[in-house]
């Protein structure tokens, strides 16, 4: 491999980097619900492609609105829409069966995308993104602007996370339930109250996200959500079920080698690897990066 | 009337999908790949009556033993983890697979045309059936014959104590495997058994559908795989053949004529079904009273 090609490699991995938050957001969505209710969201990337749809038919009238407004109304419809997930997918099924809940998450990820596709006619959207014309440029590698602010936004919420998670209330219950789900309740915590909440909080990650991807790609299609359910999958084993930082980390390893992979064998063999990187870690280190070592129960 | 017979084809192979799906299930573990290993018996039985113009019945065999040792050889790696971990391993070793016949290009030279599967455009002209002579009629006959077959056996494995050991593998594995009961083992035979169900489905599907290729065994299917049998019920292998009727013929087929409002209402009636009945179609509490139903009157007579 000479200069030239070395120079290309490192640039598609700095682009995969910064696409990776995208990632990495969906994995902490996956991760968090997880945690807190011991099942897993198969709908939860369809929603938050869902919510950037939302976003587009909420600023219908105002196709000049700049871009930060688009994603704050991305997070807005993300919320609604995980608040109804919720309700309508988890409420009312019996805790002790997941596979049940398993299947109306599925069926609830078929709904949203036929609900998209019938909405918009299966064509896909222009999505606005934020410093398109912006080349940040550092001797021969060039950063494109639309990424940078995706990393950058996609940075900032998990930061915001973080900080909703460990130092309000809300956190503090949160992790109380996914720990001790009685000894909480015993507590007074509301199960119900908390539920709801982690599924809006989640759900406003997952519609960032989904814009996210939207002005990343630059537009919107009712396909994006299955390689995006299976990658948030992903990114959370390979972090570890339940651990944030991990999830943050696999976000980013992901992106970056899905992109060196597209660079080095073409697009049509860049999965494939993916989940064999997967397989091995399933293999060699089932607990993800941040597993604790091995030891007594 | 071909309509008819095409779409009783269409339920009879999904049938056997479910069933493998049904076997894993049994023992407690969510397998996403069903499609995969459906594929591999797809794509082997094909090539061996395509290309070295074998008979269908040793081909199917071959493909059921292929799928199977797949699905062993999954089996071992993929059951150290459990819950999600499952659900992802597997839908990853069956992304892998399907990606691996995206790229997987093996053809011969026969007469003018060239014969094999053939990457992204997939494997077409298996023409067994015309060839030999068997009409849309015996095809129907020969699916359904195998159905009546797989479901005669799981059926009767499942009255048997291996059924009541995998069932215990499934509800409690810490109490199961504190009984002396070789867990590992278990699972690992589930998914063998799994994977040779569907293999033998996938070598039907290839030779029925005349042309295959790598999208139809996406993630999709995996899920219509695993949904047979959580809509129709665990508690019995009727469960998942109602279920198949159920999505095949009145959802898919019978609803078209909604037109687009049909995919709508396909993942809202999933979802409603789970809501009303999360155990199932055909739970066991749905069986003991069709079980009453059914013989009130013998039960009636002899109080």
């Amino acid at each position: 491999m000479d200069l030239l090609d070395l120079i290309d490699a490192v640039q598609s991995v700095a682009d995969g980097l910064l696409f990776g938050s995208t990632y990495a957001l969906l994995g902490i969505g996956f991760t968090l619900i997880f945690g807190v209710m011991h099942k897993i969201n198969l709908s939860y990337a369809a929603a938050s492609i869902g919510a950037a749809y939302g976003s587009l038919l909420l600023l219908g009238g105002f196709t000049a609105a700049p871009a930060i407004i688009v994603f704050m109304a991305a997070a807005l419809c993300g919320g609604v829409i995980g608040a109804l997930v919720y309700f309508i997918g988890f409420k009312f099924i019996p805790v002790a069966n997941p596979l049940a809940t398993l299947m109306s998450t599925v069926g609830l990820l078929l709904l949203i995308d036929e609900i998209i596709v019938h909405t918009t006619q299966g064509v896909p959207l222009a999505y606005p993104a934020l410093y398109s014309d912006v080349v940040i440029r550092l001797g021969p590698f060039m950063l494109r602007g639309d990424l940078m602010f995706v990393f950058v936004l996609g940075c900032a919420c998990m930061v915001l996370f973080l900080l909703l998670l460990y130092r309000t209330r809300l956190g503090i219950a949160t992790r109380a339930v996914s720990q001790q789900p009685i000894a909480s309740q015993l507590c007074g915590i509301s199960i119900l109250q908390v539920n709801v909440l982690t599924f809006v909080v989640t759900g406003m990650l997952g519609g960032i996200a989904g814009a996210m991807s939207g002005a990343a790609i630059g537009m919107l299609s009712p396909l994006l959500a299955q390689p995006l359910t299976v990658k948030g999958l992903i990114v959370t084993v390979i972090g570890g079920l339940g651990s944030i930082p991990g999830a943050i980390i696999a976000g980013l390893i992901v992106g970056g080698l899905e992109s060196l992979f597209q660079f080095l064998r073409g697009v049509t063999e860049r999965d494939l690897y993916i989940m064999m990187l997967l397989f091995a870690f399933l293999v060699f280190r089932p607990g993800g990066i941040f597993a604790r070592a091995p030891g007594r129960d | 009337m071909d309509f008819y017979l095409g779409l009783a084809q269409v339920i009879g192979v999904h049938t056997l999908l479910g069933l493998s799906a049904y076997c894993v299930l049994l023992t407690g573990q969510v397998s996403l790949a069903q499609a995969a290993f459906f594929a591999v018996g797809a794509y082997v039985a094909a090539i061996l009556t395509v290309i070295f113009k074998w008979h269908l019945f040793a081909a199917l065999g071959v493909s059921a033993v292929v799928s199977g040792l797949t699905a062993c050889a999954v089996g071992f790696p993929a059951l150290r983890v459990k819950g999600l971990m499952l659900v992802v391993a597997t839908l990853a070793f069956g992304e892998a697979v399907r990606l691996f016949f995206f790229n997987f290009t093996y053809q011969i030279q026969a007469g003018e045309l060239k014969i094999g599967p053939h990457g992204a455009e997939g494997f077409r002209q298996i023409r067994y059936f015309p060839e030999h002579g068997w009409s849309t009629f015996d095809v129907l006959m020969f699916i359904w014959l195998m159905v009546a077959i797989v479901m005669a056996c799981l059926w009767w494995l499942d009255q048997s104590r291996a059924g009541a050991v995998m069932r215990a593998v499934g509800e409690d594995e810490v109490a199961a495997h504190s009984s002396g009961i070789n867990v590992t083992a278990v699972k690992v035979l589930a998914m063998t058994i799994g994977g040779v169900i569907a293999g033998i489905g996938g070598g039907i599907f290839a030779h029925y559908t005349t042309h295959i290729e790598h999208v139809q065994f996406g993630v999709i299917l995996a899920t219509f795989a695993i949904a047979y049998p959580i809509l129709g019920g665990l508690s019995n292998v009727f469960g998942t053949l109602l279920a198949v009727i159920f999505i095949q013929g009145f959802l898919i087929e019978g609803l078209r004529f909604l037109g687009d409002w049909r995919n709508l209402l396909f993942g809202a009636l999933i979802v409603l079904a789970m809501n009303l009945r999360p155990r199932g179609f055909l739970d066991a509490g749905g069986v003991a009273s069709l079980k009453r139903m059914l013989f009130a009157g013998k039960e009636g007579s002899g109080a």
